[in-house]
C-alpha cells in the first residue's frame, strides 16, 4: 500500500499539485450479533483504497479509488488535481495550511489479544451466554448482544515529507435487553446504549465487560420500566449519569467547538454554531466547575490514535477551562485563522480511504471533580437521576437540546428511589452547563464510545469517546411533552 | 456501464463458494462526486469511486456466513466467496432461512441518465458559481452532488439482476444577517435541476425570515412544506412499515391492519420505481422492488418485507431487504405520501386561520418508536400565519409529537409537490400538509 500511496503523491505532484497527501488504507471489520438464542449475523468485511487530497491553485481536490492498480492510482491522482482546480473557480482567497513538524512514524494501538484472532465460536459462545442469562426474566421479549471488531492499517505521505504507518485496532460490544408493551417498548442496555463499549483496545475489553452477569439486571429493568410511572413534566434537579453526559458533551460541546462548523463549512447539514471565533478566550461556556478537554492520547478512547490524519501528533488540549471558552477543534486549514503561529491540535480524520478527512471530535471530555455517585445522590436529597441515551436531538446552532434516557429513578431523602420511565430533558447549551454545581470524582470518571458521530457531504460516521462522570444540573426541564 | 465486469466480479464469488448450498452475490460500482461549497466558495470537492462485492453464502443447515470485499478483481471477489463459506461453517443453523431468490425478470432501471453519470467537477462547480452569483449579498452553502449506482446481484438459485440509477442533487442553505434559508432540488438526471430556481427560493425565505420574533410554544394549527413532510414519513416508514417491527408488536401498526388510524386524506406508499423519486429497481436479495401501499384513505393496509419476513407471513417478498446482516429487517425506503387537491403551499397557508408555515425539520429523532413519538427542530423558514396569510417569520421551535397522532386529522394535502429528503434516505416528491394540531414542546432565540 506504501508504494501505491507514492505513485499517487508522486504524479499528483506532477500534475500540478502545490500540496499533497495520499492515504492508503486497508480496513477490516467482523460484527456478530446473537438475539436470544439465535445467531442473527456474522460478517466480515475488507475495505480497501487509495485516497489522494491535493491543494491546487489554493484550493481542495480529493479522488479516492477502490482499484489498486497502477493505472487507477494514476487516474486518481490526477483527477484529484482537476477537482481542485475546478474548486478554484469558485473560491476568493486561498487556502493556506498551518506549519505542522513534520512526521515519520509508527503507531499502533495498545492491545494484549488482537479480536481477529479469537475465533468466531468464541465470539457466539460469549454473546449467547448474555443472552441466555437474560431470557430468563419473565416479561423480557429479547435480549440482543453483539460484538464488533474493526482493524485499519494505514499509510500517510504527504508532499512535504510526512510517512506515518498506523494500525488503529478498535473493539466494541454491548447488550440490549428489549421489553415491548402494549403501548411502548422500553430497552436497557449495558455498558451503554447503541452498541454498549466501544473503545481502542483489544479483545481482553470486551471479555472484561462480563456481559453475561449484567444480563439478568438489564433484562429485569427493561421489564419494570414497561409499568414504571412516566417522569413527570416539571423543572427541577437532575443527576445524569456519566453515558448519558458523554452524549451531551458530544452534541453541545464537542460539535459546538469544530472550528469548521463554528465557520460556517457545515451550515449546509448539521447547521453551524452558537460559538463565534472572537469568542475564544471571553464566552462562559459553564459554571467554575466545568472543563472540557480535547485529548486524543487517552488509553481505549476510541477516538485514539498516534497521528490525525494530516500527520499532527496526537495530544492534549484544553478547550474549556473553569467555565471559559480557551480553544477550538482545528486542521491545518483553519488554525492560522485563529493567530500566526498557531498549528493544528489534530483532529483531522476520515471515516475511511474513500473520504475526505474533516474536522472531527477524537476524544472530548468533560474533567472530573470529587466524590462518588452516592455522595452527589445523598448531597443532592431530592431530584431525578437519569441515565444511558435512547434520544437526540439539537438545533442547527447546538443550542437547544432534547434528550431522552432509557432510565430514571427519583432521587429521594439522598438516595435512589423509584424507577421511572421515557425520562427525558431540553435545555440550552450554556444555560445547561451553567447550572452544573457538582460533578463526581476520578473514581466515578468512564471514556465512553461514540461510534456512530456524523458530519459532512457525503456525511461520513466517525468513532468519537468522551469521558465523563456524573453530575448535578439544576433548574433543569424535566418530562418533555 | 459496466454491467459485464460486475457480473465477473459475482460469478468469481458464486463459483469460489460453491460448497455452499445456496449463494448471493450483489456486486457493486458507486461512483459520483459532491461539491461543497460554504461563505459562497468551494471548501471541499471530493470524488469516489468504490467497487464492492457482498457474499451471503448459506450451508445446508441453514449456518450462514455474510462477506465484503472493496475491489474490482475477481480474485478478490473469490476470496470474499471462500471466506463466507468458511464463516458459515463456525455459525450455528438457522432454520429460520428463507432461501435466495431464483431467476425473476430483470426489472427496468428507468432512473439512470449518462449525462448525469459522466458529469465533471468542473461541471458541478459551474452549478455553485451559478447560485453563487444568484444570491450575492447573502452567505452561500451546500452541495452539488452526482452519482451512479451499478449493482448486479446473482445467486446460486438462477437470479440474474443488473440495474443502475444516477441521481443529482442540490442543497442550499443562505445566511442572510438575521436569517436563513433553504431550498433543495433533486433528480435522477443533472439536466433537470434548477439552481437559479433554487436560489430564489432559498432566497425568498432569507428575506422573508429575516428578524424573527418568538410565539409560544404548545400546540399550533401547521402547514408542513415538502422538505418538513419528508422528515415525518421517513421516520414513520422506519419505525413503523417494516415486517419484522409489526411482527414483533414494536410497531403502531401491530395487530391494528384494517383499522383507520390516519385521517381518510393519507395514502402512504413506498415505491421505488415512482417517476418522482430515486428508488433502486431491485433489493441486495434480488427481488424487484414492489409499490406497497401501507396506508389507504386512513386505513392500515400493507408492510414492507424481505424473503425471511414474507416466509414467516406466508407471503412473497416486496423487495424491501437491506444488505445482509440486517438487524432490522425489510424497510421502506422510497415511502410517499399521495398528493391531495389541495392545490399549493399558498394556497394551505390561505386555508390557515392562524398557524405556523414550516419550512423544514432538523435532527430529528424518535423518542418512543411504539408511539411514533418524534423530536426535532424548525429550520432554515419558520413563520405565523395569519386570515389566511403569512405576517412576520418566528424562532425556530422544538416539536415533541407523534406523527400517527398529528396525521389522524388532516385539514388539506396539497396537490402540487416538492422535493424533501431525510437523513434515512432518498429524496421524494411530496406533497405539502395542512394539520390543525402539532405540538412544539420548546422555542429559541433564534430564527
Amino acid at each position: 500500500m506504501r508504494t501505491l500511496a507514492a505513485l499517487g503523491l508522486d504524479e499528483a505532484t506532477r500534475a500540478g499539485a502545490d500540496y499533497a497527501d495520499v492515504r492508503g488504507m486497508t480496513l477490516d471489520t467482523e460484527s456478530v450479533a446473537v438475539r436470544g438464542p439465535e445467531i442473527e449475523g456474522v460478517d466480515r468485511g475488507t475495505s480497501r483504497g487509495i485516497g489522494v487530497r491535493v491543494l491546487a491553485e489554493g484550493a481542495w481536490g480529493f479522488a479516492a479509488t477502490s482499484r489498486l492498480d497502477r493505472e487507477a492510482v494514476l487516474e486518481t491522482a490526477r483527477r484529484a488535481v482537476a477537482i481542485a482546480r475546478a474548486s478554484a473557480t469558485v473560491r476568493r482567497e486561498p487556502i493556506a495550511l498551518a506549519p505542522v513538524d513534520v512526521q515519520q512514524g509508527t503507531w499502533a494501538t495498545p492491545h494484549a489479544r488482537d479480536p481477529f484472532d479469537v475465533g468466531v465460536e468464541d465470539k457466539i459462545g460469549y454473546l449467547l451466554a448474555a443472552t441466555g442469562a437474560a431470557a430468563a426474566t419473565p416479561g423480557l421479549t429479547y435480549a440482543r448482544a453483539t460484538c464488533d471488531a474493526r482493524k485499519s492499517e494505514t499509510w500517510l505521505l504527504s508532499s512535504e515529507g510526512a510517512a506515518i504507518h498506523q494500525t488503529v485496532l478498535q473493539v466494541s460490544g454491548g447488550l440490549a435487553c428489549v421489553a415491548v408493551g402494549e403501548h411502548e417498548v422500553q430497552t436497557r442496555s449495558y455498558p451503554n446504549s447503541f452498541g454498549g463499549y466501544a473503545g481502542t483496545g483489544g479483545w481482553e475489553d470486551i471479555v472484561a465487560l462480563d456481559l453475561e452477569a449484567h444480563a439478568p439486571r438489564c433484562a429485569e429493568e427493561a421489564v419494570a420500566l414497561l409499568t414504571a410511572p412516566e417522569l413527570p413534566g416539571h423543572v427541577g434537579t437532575a443527576v445524569i449519569g456519566g453515558s448519558q453526559l458523554g452524549l451531551q458533551v458530544h452534541e453541545s460541546v464537542g460539535h459546538a467547538l469544530e472550528f469548521d462548523r463554528i465557520l460556517g463549512h457545515e451550515a449546509d447539514f448539521a447547521g453551524t454554531s452558537f460559538v463565534a471565533p472572537g469568542d475564544i478566550g471571553r464566552l462562559r461556556y459553564g459554571s467554575d466547575l466545568v472543563g472540557f478537554t480535547l485529548d486524543t492520547t487517552t488509553p481505549k478512547g476510541l477516538g485514539t490514535f498516534g497521528y490525525d490524519d494530516e500527520g499532527t501528533p496526537a495530544g492534549r488540549h484544553p478547550l474549556v477551562v473553569e467555565g471559559r471558552l480557551v480553544d477550538v477543534l482545528t486542521n491545518r486549514e483553519t488554525a492560522p485563522l485563529l493567530g500566526p503561529g498557531r498549528q493544528s491540535n489534530g483532529t483531522m480524520r476520515a471515516e475511511s480511504w474513500g473520504a475526505v478527512p474533516l474536522v472531527r471530535m477524537t476524544n472530548i471530555h468533560l474533567e472530573p471533580d470529587v466524590g462518588t455517585l452516592d455522595e452527589l445522590l445523598s448531597d443532592t436529597g431530592s431530584g431525578v437521576l437519569m441515565d444511558t441515551n435512547r434520544s437526540w436531538s439539537i438545533d442547527d446552532r447546538r443550542l437547544n437540546f432534547q434528550f431522552g434516557c432509557e432510565i430514571a429513578w427519583e432521587i429521594r431523602k439522598g438516595r435512589r428511589g423509584r424507577m421511572l420511565r421515557n425520562p427525558t430533558y431540553t435545555g440550552r447549551t450554556p444555560d445547561f452547563w451553567g447550572a452544573c454545581d457538582a460533578i463526581a470524582g476520578p473514581d466515578e470518571w468512564k471514556v465512553y464510545g461514540t461510534p456512530n458521530c456524523g458530519k459532512g457531504q457525503p456525511m461520513q460516521v466517525a468513532r468519537v469517546a468522551h469521558g465523563a462522570a456524573p453530575a448535578r444540573f439544576r433548574d433543569l426541564r424535566m418530562g418533555v411533552r | 456501464m459496466n454491467a459485464d465486469a460486475l457480473a465477473r466480479l459475482a460469478d468469481a464469488a458464486i463459483e469460489a463458494a460453491s460448497d455452499a448450498t445456496a449463494v448471493e452475490v450483489m456486486s457493486s460500482r458507486v461512483s459520483g462526486g459532491v461539491t461543497r461549497f460554504a461563505d459562497s466558495q468551494i471548501h471541499q470537492n471530493t470524488a469516489k469511486d468504490l467497487w464492492e462485492v457482498a457474499v451471503r453464502c448459506v450451508l445446508a443447515d441453514g449456518r450462514a456466513g455474510v462477506t465484503s470485499i472493496s475491489s474490482d478483481d475477481p480474485a478478490d471477489a473469490a476470496v470474499a466467496g471462500s471466506r463466507a463459506v468458511a464463516l458459515a461453517r463456525l455459525a450455528p443453523p438457522d432454520p429460520s432461512f428463507a432461501g435466495v431468490a431464483g431467476p425473476v425478470p430483470t426489472p427496468p432501471s428507468p432512473w439512470c441518465d449518462p449525462a448525469t453519470a459522466a458529469t465533471t467537477a468542473a461541471e458541478r462547480a459551474a452549478v455553485v458559481a451559478e447560485i453563487v452569483t444568484e444570491t450575492a449579498g447573502v452567505s452561500a452553502a451546500g452541495s452539488v452532488a452526482t452519482d451512479l449506482t451499478e449493482c448486479v446481484v446473482r445467486t446460486s438459485a438462477g437470479a440474474d439482476l443488473y440495474g443502475a440509477r444516477s441521481g443529482a442533487q442540490i442543497n442550499l442553505v443562505l445566511t442572510g444577517p438575521a436569517s436563513t434559508g433553504h431550498a433543495e432540488s433533486g433528480s435522477h438526471a443533472i439536466g433537470e435541476l434548477d439552481p437559479a430556481r433554487a436560489a430564489r427560493r432559498a432566497l425568498g425565505k432569507v428575506r422573508a425570515g429575516a428578524d424573527a420574533g418568538p410565539v409560544e410554544p404548545g400546540e399550533w394549527p401547521v402547514v408542513l412544506e415538502p422538505s418538513a413532510v419528508a422528515s415525518l414519513i421517513q421516520y414513520l416508514g422506519f419505525v413503523g412499515f417494516g415486517a419484522k417491527v409489526v411482527d414483533e408488536d414494536r410497531s403502531f401498526a401491530s395487530g391494528r391492519f384494517g383499522e383507520a388510524v390516519l385521517d381518510p386524506k393519507v395514502t402512504m406508499v413506498d415505491d421505488a420505481l415512482d417517476p418522482q423519486g430515486r428508488g433502486f429497481p431491485f433489493d441486495p436479495e434480488g427481488t424487484p422492488k414492489q409499490r406497497v401501499e401501507f396506508v389507504r384513505r386512513g386505513v392500515l393496509t400493507g408492510v414492507a418485507h424481505d424473503r425471511q419476513s414474507a416466509a414467516r407471513a406466508g407471503t412473497v417478498s416486496t423487495g424491501h431487504a437491506l444488505p445482509p446482516p440486517n438487524p432490522f429487517g425489510p424497510l421502506p425506503m422510497d415511502p410517499f405520501v399521495l398528493p391531495g387537491d389541495g392545490g399549493g403551499i399558498d394556497d394551505l397557508v390561505a386555508g390557515t386561520e392562524r398557524g405556523l408555515l414550516v419550512t423544514r425539520f432538523h435532527y430529528v429523532n424518535v423518542l418512543q418508536p411504539k408511539e411514533t413519538v418524534l423530536t426535532g427542530m424548525t429550520r432554515d423558514g419558520t413563520f405565523l400565519v395569519e386570515d389566511g396569510r403569512v405576517v412576520r417569520p418566528v424562532r425556530n421551535l422544538r416539536f415533541t409529537q407523534s406523527v400517527v397522532d398529528a396525521l389522524g386529522e388532516v385539514r388539506e394535502i396539497s396537490s402540487e409537490t416538492g422535493y424533501g429528503t431525510e437523513i434515512l434516505g432518498g429524496g421524494t416528491q411530496l406533497p405539502a400538509l395542512a394539520l390543525p394540531r402539532f405540538r412544539f414542546s420548546g422555542a429559541t432565540d433564534f430564527g
